[in-house]
């Protein structure tokens, strides 16, 4: 029985060390054949497939992360920087004002947001808000003449939107965490920050948040870490373009996670086998983010003393 | 005893599991190409994925193929033509439907792939701006504005090539396919032969690195394309011909485009049948031609062979009857090739020829 439990607790390791071997397999022609140019250079392109025959490279064929790094990051990062004054203001308001009868009942719509498959926020992206904002908001905002506020505002599959579509997604991920953690602050505490004549603003500055600070902050990383690895929502909203630097707010970009979907299909016709090594290459450094992102995220919690359960195998 | 009741249930269920994997029925020699066609003697499902402008014709094929031979029961998919060629080389589907022929490339790397025509189909450029009706395009303005350099509708380029015609001043909204493309491969594979600095850059292929145009958006599939050219103004988009219909329904405009001749053409059975008759000769065997931009006044020069990529070595000797019947039947005049399931999609019939040659390639399919 011993055995069989033992077994059990070591197939989610021996999975994860099983898949990062697999990859780094695949990815070994790809490594050899782009060296440390991959992550200095801008240029991503498959070459020309159609000119394979008798060549190990397909002709034309260059490798390079740095712009699907740059539109990650900043596709995640403004999708955090969303998402988290919404989520953390939600949560307070839910906790602190909403009546206690509703409060249970809310808390369930907003897990229910989590479990949502991306693929339909995608879809609605796509085909609501993106034509949507484009038409209205984003001029409005172009006309101001911010800078990277402005400029051509695209058709809708850009930064902007995508960022909105993923702060969506990571909202209840953050909200449900800080909801609990507000929760667990203790009632005397607070009780007596009341008795002390604080208004329930001041209260909530000078009780609530540092107390429950380490916490959000780990909760942000794994919002961060799905918003990171968001792949189908990426697909159909991003716009996918290639070898470019947003040049500003609307414009389109490409993922490490958005580039793997899209070519995939492409790269297994290529018959020199470079193109797949080159997006499990991509796929790597993408697995090797998300790890260090997680990690992060529960290092930070467990520093706190782990008061508070954090949500495990949320999202795709 | 009860200790090891449960690792023993585990190691018997494995056992079981593994058992029951190595159910193929495959004979032990490779039978002599008998080129046998009728119905295999049991029940065969043909998979196929792949092309999403030939996935409309093979759908209307289901049924009379199977009152034909019942024993065959076809489950065609969509996906995108690189997603056919990659299923069919690596055996997941029996028949991978393209717009694109084999590379010379995957050629060599999988002996005994073949791409086999089974029909004739083409591609249009359909446009959003309601009141604009025959709009005259080349294949160096289209470069051009999926390059990002045209971005107006009444930019100069156009207007030279469209006397008379009063174009608004809408931006371009250009539209590309995200999937692995035949389409792309068409579209690609024009803009290559008419524009030399997209052919020494993004090129021809089903995925190829697209420069990067203000504005630009991606759909999936046909569908996807006609969908979001029908939901923004100003775009322009390729769409194969078996989903024109639809285009028109969304009130889209169809281009005419320029040949080789320097004619502008209207797409239709005719003009296709031109490209056809001047490109359709000396096809090689392994059946892998380009239509593209064939000489001719008449000749539309967005043309292609439909193909579904089969592996010559099928698992087994039912397989390999079904598949033979399958197409041999689809290219057949008396078969899929008729024109109540041809005019629907737009398609023609394959020229004579090419269905000999192709069948010369069927005869070898053995399981």
């Amino acid at each position: 029985m011993g055995v069989v439990l033992a077994i059990a607790a070591l197939v989610p390791t021996g999975a994860l060390v099983f898949l990062a071997y697999r990859m780094l397999r695949t990815a070994w022609p790809a490594i050899k054949f782009n060296g440390w140019e991959f992550f200095t250079t801008k240029t991503f392109t498959l070459g020309n497939l159609y000119s394979t025959a008798g060549s190990t490279a397909p002709p034309g064929a260059h490798y390079g992360v740095l712009t699907l790094l740059v539109g990650t990051a900043i596709s995640s990062g403004l999708a955090l920087l969303f998402a988290l004054p919404v989520a953390v203001g939600g949560a307070l308001v839910l906790a602190e004002k909403v009546p206690a009868r509703l409060q249970d009942a809310l808390g369930v719509f907003l897990e229910l947001l989590a479990g949502i498959p991306s693929v339909i926020f995608g879809l609605w992206g796509i085909y609501a808000l993106g034509p949507f904002l484009s038409r209205t908001v984003y001029p409005a905002i172009a006309s101001l003449h911010i800078p990277w506020l402005s400029g051509p505002v695209g058709a809708g599959q850009g930064l902007l939107t995508g960022s909105l579509v993923l702060a969506v997604m990571i909202i209840p991920i953050i909200a449900t965490i800080t909801r609990d953690l507000i929760r667990s602050v203790s009632p005397a505490t607070r009780e007596a920050a009341h008795a002390l004549g604080l208004t329930p603003l001041e209260g909530v500055r000078v009780v609530v948040f540092p107390f429950i600070r380490t916490g959000v902050v780990a909760a942000a990383l794994l919002g961060l870490a799905r918003a990171i690895g968001e792949t189908i929502a990426i697909l159909i909203i991003s716009g996918n373009a290639l070898n470019i630097y947003p040049g500003n707010i609307y414009s389109p970009f490409s993922t490490m996670a958005g580039t793997i979907a899209a070519f995939l299909d492409g790269a297994l016709t290529d018959s020199t086998g470079l193109a797949v090594s080159a997006l499990a290459e991509v796929g790597i450094v993408l697995l090797l983010l998300t790890v260090l992102t997680n990690a992060a995220g529960r290092w930070i919690a467990h520093r706190l003393g782990g008061g508070v359960g954090l949500p495990v195998g949320r999202g795709a | 005893m009860k200790r090891y009741l449960l690792p023993a249930l585990l190691v018997a269920g494995a056992l079981l599991i593994s058992g029951c994997q190595n159910n193929s029925t495959s004979s032990s020699a490779s039978t002599p190409a008998a080129a046998a066609t009728g119905n295999p003697s049991s029940a065969v499902t043909l998979q196929e994925s792949g092309s999403s402008l030939l996935y409309p014709f093979l759908q209307e094929l289901v049924q009379p193929l199977k009152q034909q031979y019942p024993n065959i029961t076809l489950n065609p998919a969509a996906g995108g033509s690189g997603k056919g060629i990659s299923d069919a080389i690596s055996g997941t589907v029996q028949l991978g439907g393209s717009d694109a022929y084999l590379s010379p490339g995957q050629l060599q790397q999988n002996q005994g792939l073949m791409n086999i025509p089974v029909a004739i189909s083409a591609q249009a450029v359909n446009y959003n701006l309601p009141g604009v009706t025959g709009l005259k395009l080349s294949g160096d303005v289209l470069a051009q504005i999926y390059q990002g350099k045209i971005t107006k509708w009444n930019d100069a380029a156009i207007a030279a090539i469209n006397p008379g015609v009063k174009l608004p001043a809408t931006t371009i909204v250009p539209v590309r396919r995200v999937d692995s493309s035949g389409d792309t491969f068409l579209f690609t594979s024009y803009l290559s032969a008419t524009n030399p600095s997209w052919q020494s850059g993004p090129g021809m292929g089903t995925t190829v690195t697209w420069p990067a145009a203000a504005g630009e958006l991606t759909a999936s599939g046909n569908p996807g394309m006609v969908q979001t050219c029908q939901s923004t103004p100003g775009c322009i988009a390729y769409v194969g011909i078996s989903a024109e219909k639809s285009a028109q329904d969304a009130k889209l405009g169809e281009a005419q485009l320029q040949n080789k001749d320097g004619k502008f053409v209207q797409l239709g059975p005719d003009t296709i049948n031109a490209a056809v008759q001047a490109g359709a000769t000396g096809i090689p065997a392994n059946l892998a031609q380009s239509l593209i931009n064939e000489p001719g006044a008449t000749s539309y020069p967005i043309v292609n062979y439909e193909y579904l990529v089969v592996k010559q070595q099928q698992s087994s000797s039912d397989t390999a009857d079904a598949v033979r019947t399958f197409l041999s039947w689809t290219m057949s005049t008396t078969g899929g090739n008729q024109a109540k399931y041809l005019d629907t999609q737009g398609f023609v019939p394959l020229p004579a020829a090419v269905r000999q040659a192709a069948m010369s390639s069927v005869a070898t399919l053995a399981g």
